[in-house]
């Protein structure tokens, strides 16, 4: 079988992160101090190889890049300096941008101009939509359902949210093109999607891979961040007229505490990322792309904003109150607009789906293979 | 009182092969030379090797002779157990102040009958075994030394005064002091060697905790004829192995360590190890995990030719991490790269660390000849004048010089010995000239 090679891979890989990939002479031992690399998916050595080869073909074939945690290790040792590691969140940052049809993902992840501008012409494309289609502005008291009727903006949330998983799924579809249509010639039954379902469910929850790195805090500060983010789409997406409310609930309420521990977990998870990032406390921490810093920076501004609206509201602040609102979502909006299809977010889908789709390939390469020596000792 | 005063043509400074040989190749031009050592023998790190690739000859054999031709040398003034402590210039020429540590043994009258140590009751872990066999405070330091004169260890000596009851010539003397004296000389050629990656340096490999992960130098020893045991035993526990393991550049080409570049004599002396470990264990089994083999000199890619014929596994993968078991044996994780990356971790007795060699001393404050970022001395023009360094009249040879093998150090100290020659000869000429001219003018007046 041939291969296509692709000489400008290297060149292509360096507008996503900034990494030494050159510098390695391939010793192997990134991949054996691995925690995480076993014989069937060995890496990062051997995605490096192909970078510097330009086997872009194979690279887009595999998962493997989502399959790394960043935990270091192999960057802490390596006897070149090369960053392996940076090297598999540079090419997950590419994998985000070939997924992608539009392109976009491509223009945010090269550009940080482009990047942050979209991200600043949202936001004031919400501002604008407040200004001509708020609502009548009670001044007397609080009253946000008036400002910002809670069905409209429900409305609006799904319609966003139906737009976002278009690109998203879309997407989605062509990692499954990439991996198990091109990454293998094995047949994949139908019901391998199904019995291996519960693998994306129970990988999105736990992360559980990320918890077989060395050191254990990333991950406790990964899921604290992610159980708290996860609160917050559920309470907007399902039970928002519920939870968007001008009646103040007693302290006891579930409504109050649900929304204060999505809150400080937001706040937590989003605040020590960028802390780690700001004083590079780890391994994963001492590169930064702006992508980088630009998720957990909206996050942070969306939590705290969002707790801004029920402490002013509390306050009996009207204009306070509605002006912090239009400020939240001026940030939340373009946060899901940007990285949900084409940026960072993303990962929320691709890591759980890349250890999802390895498990099904691995098995229907299995089954083939059982299947063609039971025809062989047959015949 | 006044200081005593030597004066040479040339100070060699360092008793390891390539010092001995510079010595050599000047004494026998008929200069002057005097040799100085700080240990208490010369020989250097040779000595203590088993044998030498790529011909496998005995290192004892080819080193005593020159140790012997050295200190019988008459136109070589060896001085050993001294340092050099200043260096100033003076017309055209240098002067050290050396000084002369302590024996606390009268060296003219010791005859080396070693009646001293085998009545001292102190062991100690011997520096000559790396740290595997053991020998008194008081000693020679080892079989062949040149010397063959007793050296007091003053540190770990309890003075009881046994030696000095014991002594026939009465050479025990507890009171004796380091004594200091000058060379002058014209030419200086350093020779001050090397040391090996320091075991702990990689935490990865078990920062020296392990007993049976050992280093290049030790399993020298425990090859050679004379070493601690007698036999191949690994140090842990005195088993005799059956499964040894050598761990290539573990410590030299790995930019964690600071250290990037190719040490050049590991890939050798390990296809050696294995060949020689071969003959001694016939049953074991031998493995080298290697990034890549550098056999780089004549006749060195077919000595590893034929250790691969004889059976000696070589796997490429560099070795990621060192284990224990219960039992105490190394395990090592590698991918193996020609395996289709297969991620193995493999059981052995012994696991010897293919350590690289480091600057043993860093001459530049003294001698005034600055080292490159790797600390090895900086030679200006290594194609044109390969043992020169930027000041002039001081020359350097060996390990000092860049890792570089036995067969590369005798050469430079070849090199090392023309170079200072000329200079000296250029030196005496100068001198010569202005010495008639000063004649002339007087005869004028």
């Amino acid at each position: 079988m041939s291969k296509r090679v692709d000489p400008g891979l290297l060149n292509e890989l360096k507008q996503f992160g900034d990494v030494p990939i050159e510098a390695c002479f391939n010793c192997g031992n990134c991949t054996a101090v691995c925690p995480l690399s076993t014989d069937e998916t060995p890496f990062p050595r051997n995605n490096i190889r192909r970078i510097q080869v330009g086997l872009k073909e194979d690279i887009l074939h595999s998962p493997d890049p989502w399959l790394c945690y960043y935990c270091g290790d192999c960057s802490a040792t390596c006897p070149r300096e090369a960053e392996p590691a940076e090297a598999q969140m540079t090419l997950r940052r590419w994998l985000t941008a070939q997924y992608d049809w539009t392109g976009l993902g491509r223009l945010f992840y090269t550009s940080p101009a482009w990047e942050v501008i979209s991200v600043l012409i949202t936001a004031v494309l919400v501002v604008l939509a407040f200004i001509v289609f708020h609502g009548p502005m009670v001044t007397g008291q609080v009253e946000l359902n008036t400002f910002a009727p809670v069905d409209m903006i429900h409305l609006l949330d799904w319609v966003m949210a139906g737009l976002l998983s278009f690109f998203l799924l879309t997407n989605v579809a062509r990692m499954h093109h990439f991996i198990i249509r091109k990454g293998t010639d094995a047949q994949v039954p139908l019901v391998l999607y199904i019995t291996e379902a519960w693998q994306l469910a129970y990988n999105f929850v736990t992360q559980e891979r990320f918890s077989k790195c060395d050191e254990k805090r990333p991950w406790i500060n990964h899921l604290i961040l992610v159980s708290g983010y996860v609160t917050m789409l559920v309470l907007i997406l399902f039970l928002l007229p519920w939870f968007q409310t001008d009646n103040i609930y007693p302290f006891w309420h579930p409504q109050r505490w649900v929304g204060y521990y999505a809150t400080i977990a937001l706040i937590y998870g989003a605040g020590a990322a960028l802390w780690g990032r700001f004083k590079k406390i780890r391994q994963m921490h001492r590169f930064s792309h702006l992508s980088d810093w630009l998720f957990p920076i909206l996050l942070l501004i969306g939590a705290v904003t969002g707790i801004l609206v029920h402490l002013f509201r509390y306050l009996g602040l009207p204009l306070a109150t509605y002006t912090i609102y239009v400020i939240h979502l001026s940030m939340m909006v373009p946060m899901l607009v940007i990285e949900v299809p084409f940026g960072k977010w993303a990962h929320l889908a691709y890591r759980p789906l890349a250890i999802y789709f390895q498990r099904v390939k691995e098995l229907a390469v299995e089954q083939q293979a059982r299947k063609e020596r039971l025809a062989s000792s047959g015949a | 009182m006044a200081l005593e005063k030597l004066q040479v043509d040339s100070l060699i400074v360092g008793g390891g092969i390539a010092g001995m040989q510079a010595a050599l190749d000047l004494a026998d031009q008929g200069y002057q030379v005097a040799l100085v050592e700080k240990e208490a023998s010369i020989g250097g790190k040779m000595i203590a090797l088993s044998k030498v690739f790529p011909t496998l000859d005995c290192c004892s054999c080819i080193t005593t002779p020159k140790m012997s031709a050295v200190a019988h040398h008459e136109n070589i003034q060896l001085l050993t157990y001294c340092e050099v402590q200043a260096l100033e210039e003076n017309g055209g020429g240098y002067t050290a102040l050396v000084e002369k540590k302590p024996r606390y043994v009268i060296e003219e009258d010791c005859t080396g009958c070693r009646e001293c140590e085998y009545a001292c009751p102190i062991d100690l872990p011997s520096d000559f075994d790396r740290g595997m066999g053991a020998y008194r405070a008081v000693r020679v330091p080892f079989s062949t030394a040149v010397p063959q004169v007793a050296t007091l260890d003053i540190e770990n000596c309890i003075l009881c005064g046994k030696c000095e009851k014991v002594c026939p010539h009465g050479c025990i003397d507890f009171t004796q002091t380091a004594r200091h004296f000058e060379i002058e000389t014209t030419a200086i050629v350093l020779a001050t060697g090397f040391e090996v990656t320091p075991k702990d340096a990689k935490k990865e490999y078990g920062a020296g905790q392990f007993d049976n992960v050992i280093d290049g130098l030790m399993m020298e020893r425990l090859l050679a004829p004379t070493g601690p045991y007698g036999h191949v035993l690994r140090p842990g526990d005195g088993k005799e192995p059956d499964s040894i393991a050598y761990v290539q550049c573990a410590g030299s080409r790995d930019a964690t360590l600071g250290i990037e570049y190719c040490s050049r004599v590991c890939c050798m002396y390990a296809i050696k190890q294995a060949m020689l470990l071969s003959g001694a264990l016939p049953l074991a089994d031998i493995t080298i995990y290697y990034m890549d083999i550098r056999t780089f000199g004549k006749g060195y890619e077919q000595f590893y030719q034929t250790a691969r014929a004889m059976g000696i596994e070589f796997v490429k993968g560099k070795v990621a991490q060192i284990t224990e078991d219960e039992n105490k044996n190394p395990v090592v994780r590698v991918e193996m790269l020609d395996e289709g990356s297969k991620i193995v971790e493999r059981t052995h007795d012994l696991v010897v660390l293919s350590v690289g060699l480091l600057p043993g001393y860093n001459p530049g404050s003294l001698y005034g000849v600055p080292a490159a970022d790797d600390g090895f001395v900086t030679v200006p023009s290594p194609n044109i004048s390969p043992s020169e360094t930027a000041r002039p009249g001081i020359f350097v040879t060996g390990v000092a010089a860049g890792p570089m093998d036995i067969v590369d150090s005798i050469v430079l100290s070849g090199a090392a010995a023309s170079e200072a020659a000329a200079y000296i000869e250029a030196h005496n000429s100068r001198v010569a000239v202005s010495e008639s001219k000063g004649k002339k003018e007087l005869a004028h007046v």
